[in-house]
C-alpha cells in the first residue's frame, strides 16, 4: 500500500513538474536516476505532444537502445571457421606461399593448375566419379577451375551412358506393365477359348 | 471371483467376435450396394488421383443406362488426353500416339479396380472388409470401409461410400504404417434420372474394331513362381518384346482382383544391376538376380512381397 502511494505521489509530482508547477531539485535527481520514472517522463511528453497535435513527422523511437542490447547478447566470434579448401593439405601449403610472394605466386599457382591438368590428362580415364574428390574441391573453391572442367567432361561419359541405358530398361518395363494391365481382359478371354463368343449374352448389365 | 472374471472375459470375447462378424457382413452389404449402384445409376463424377510427392491426375467419369445399354466414359483431363468408352462389354481406348482399339471387357481399367467396383465378393479370398465409421467426403455423408490384406502381404485400403447412393467417393491406398501411397478422391458427383447427354450421343456403330488375342502367344516358360500371396492368381503368361528396348522377356501377369502384378524374367545381360527396389508413383519396381536370371516385379505391392515372389522362383530342369 505504502509503495503504491509512493509511486502515485511521484507520478503526480512528475505531472506537476511537466506543467511547470513543481520545480524540485530532489525530483529532478529522482527522474534522472529512476528508470521507471525516466520512462514515464518520456511517455508523458509523447502523450502530451500527441494530444496537442505537436508530433514531429517522424517519431524517433528508441531503436538504438534495442540494437545495442541485441549486440550485447550476440556471441563474440573469436576466430573464423576454417573453410574446407584451406584444410586440404596441398592447398593449405600452397596458400601461405601465395600470400607471401604476392603477385608472382598467382602465376605460380596457375602453373600448378596446369601441371595438375596435364597429370590428370595423362591418367587413364576413370569410371568412378567419386575418385576425383581432390580435383573437384580445388576446382570449385581454389581458383583452379581448368582441372575440374576437364574432369567433369571426361570421366562420367561411360557412366552416363550406362545410367541412361538402365533408365531406358526400367521405363520399358514400367510401360509394358501398364500395357499388360490394359490388355488383361483380352488375354484372359483368349485363354478361355470359346467363352469369347458367349460373353455378350452372359454379361448383360444388371438393372 | 475367478469364475466371474472368466465369464466376463468370455462374454467380452464373444461380443467382440460377434461385432466383427456384424461389421464384416455389414461391410459386404455396403459393397454389394455399391456394385449395384455402379452399374444401375446415371452418374457424372469428377475425380483426382493423388500420389504424395508425385502427380495429380484429374478425371471425369460418366456412366449411364440408355435403353438397357450401359455406356461409360472415363476421360483424363490433363495433358494430351486419354479417353476410354465402354458400351456394354466393348471397351474402346482412345489415346495419343496409339491407334484406337477396342477389347471385350465388362469394366474399364480405370483409377479404381473394376473387380472392386463390380464384383467385390471376388476379393474375399485376399482381403477382409471392415466397417469403420462415418465421415464427410466431397461434401456428402459417407460410410468408411477398411480393406485389409488377409496375409498382410499387400497394401491396405480405405474406401468411403456415399450413404445415400452407395457410390464410392474416396479410396486411399495405405502401407503398413498407415502412410497414404495413393488417393483417389471424387471431388464432385451428380446422380441424375437420365443419362448425361454426351453419353447418349456416343456413336456406337463407329467404335474401333475389337482386337482378338493371338492364342499362339501363349507359351510355356521354364520357370514358375513357387509362392504367391493368398488369393493372387496367375492371369496370363507369355513371351513378348518390351516396347522401348525391344528386349525379349518371359512374362507373367498376376492379379488378386485389386492389384495387378507383372513378373519379368530375362537372362542376366552384360549389365549386372544387383538388387533394385524403388517406387514409381504408387507402383513398386523390384528387380533382383536369381542365378543367371534377372527377375523384375512391377505392381502396387510392398517391396518385401515382391522380393518373396522373386525368391520363390523355381527354374524347371529341362
Amino acid at each position: 500500500m505504502e509503495r503504491v502511494n509512493m509511486s502515485q505521489q511521484k507520478h503526480e509530482q512528475l505531472s506537476a513538474f511537466m506543467d511547470g508547477e513543481h520545480a524540485d531539485q530532489d525530483l529532478i535527481k529522482q527522474i534522472s536516476q529512476d528508470g521507471a520514472l525516466h520512462g514515464n517522463w518520456q511517455r508523458y511528453h509523447l502523450v502530451r505532444a500527441t494530444l496537442r497535435n505537436e508530433l514531429p513527422p517522424q517519431i524517433q523511437l528508441d531503436i538504438a537502445t534495442s540494437v545495442a542490447a541485441a549486440l550485447e547478447h550476440e556471441p563474440v566470434i573469436l576466430a573464423p571457421n576454417k573453410s574446407r579448401w584451406q584444410q586440404l593439405p596441398l592447398v593449405g601449403n600452397v596458400i601461405p606461399m601465395v600470400k607471401n610472394v604476392g603477385q608472382l605466386a598467382i602465376a605460380a599457382s596457375v602453373a600448378v593448375a596446369v601441371v595438375f591438368a596435364v597429370q590428370q590428362y595423362n591418367q587413364p580415364v576413370e569410371i568412378q566419379p567419386g575418385n576425383d574428390g581432390l580435383g573437384f574441391g580445388m576446382g570449385v573453391q581454389g581458383g583452379m577451375s581448368p582441372v575440374s572442367l576437364e574432369q567433369t567432361q571426361t570421366v562420367p561419359v561411360a557412366n552416363q551412358y550406362e545410367l541412361l541405358e538402365q533408365r531406358r530398361r526400367i521405363n520399358a518395363l514400367l510401360i509394358d506393365h501398364h500395357q499388360q494391365m490394359r490388355l488383361k481382359q483380352l488375354q484372359m478371354q483368349s485363354q478361355q477359348g470359346e467363352v469369347v463368343e458367349l460373353e455378350p449374352e452372359q454379361e448383360t448389365p444388371q438393372q | 471371483m475367478k469364475w466371474l472374471i472368466g465369464a466376463l472375459s468370455f462374454l467380452c470375447i464373444s461380443a467382440a467376435s460377434a461385432a466383427d462378424v456384424d461389421s464384416e457382413t455389414d461391410a459386404r452389404q455396403w459393397l454389394g450396394n455399391m456394385a449395384q449402384a455402379m452399374q444401375s445409376l446415371n452418374y457424372d463424377m469428377s475425380l483426382v488421383i493423388l500420389q504424395p510427392g508425385g502427380t495429380v491426375e484429374p478425371y471425369r467419369w460418366r456412366h449411364g443406362v440408355i435403353d438397357g445399354k450401359t455406356v461409360e466414359h472415363l476421360s483424363m483431363l490433363n495433358g494430351p488426353g486419354r479417353d476410354v468408352v465402354r458400351v456394354d462389354n466393348v471397351v474402346s481406348y482412345f489415346e495419343p500416339n496409339v491407334p484406337a482399339f477396342s477389347i471385350h471387357s465388362t469394366s474399364i481399367n480405370g483409377p479404381i479396380s473394376g473387380t472392386l467396383l463390380r464384383n467385390p465378393s471376388a476379393l474375399t479370398a485376399s482381403y477382409d472388409f471392415v466397417l469403420v465409421g462415418r465421415s464427410r467426403v466431397a461434401g456428402r455423408a459417407t460410410q468408411q470401409i477398411r480393406i485389409i490384406s488377409r496375409d498382410k502381404s499387400r497394401y491396405g485400403y480405405s474406401l468411403w461410400l456415399d450413404q445415400e447412393t452407395s457410390l464410392p467417393l474416396k479410396l486411399d491406398m495405405l502401407d503398413s504404417q498407415g502412410k497414404v501411397l495413393e488417393q483417389v478422391q471424387i471431388t464432385s458427383v451428380a446422380v441424375t434420372v437420365n443419362a448425361e447427354e454426351s453419353l447418349q450421343n456416343v456413336d456406337v456403330a463407329n467404335l474401333p474394331e475389337v482386337l482378338i488375342a493371338n492364342p499362339a502367344a501363349v507359351n510355356a516358360h521354364r520357370w514358375y513362381a513357387g509362392w504367391l500371396p493368398d488369393g493372387m492368381e496367375e492371369i496370363m503368361r507369355d513371351r513378348h518384346r518390351l516396347p522401348v528396348t525391344g528386349a525379349p522377356v518371359d512374362y507373367l501377369l498376376l492379379s488378386d482382383g485389386l492389384i495387378d502384378v507383372s513378373v519379368y524374367v530375362q537372362p542376366v545381360g552384360d549389365a549386372t544391376t544387383g538388387e533394385q527396389a524403388f517406387r514409381v508413383g504408387s507402383d513398386t519396381y523390384f528387380s533382383t538376380q536369381i542365378g543367371q536370371l534377372t527377375v523384375t516385379i512391377v505392381g502396387k505391392l510392398p517391396p518385401q512381397t515382391a522380393n518373396r515372389i522373386a525368391q520363390s522362383l523355381v527354374v524347371k530342369v529341362p
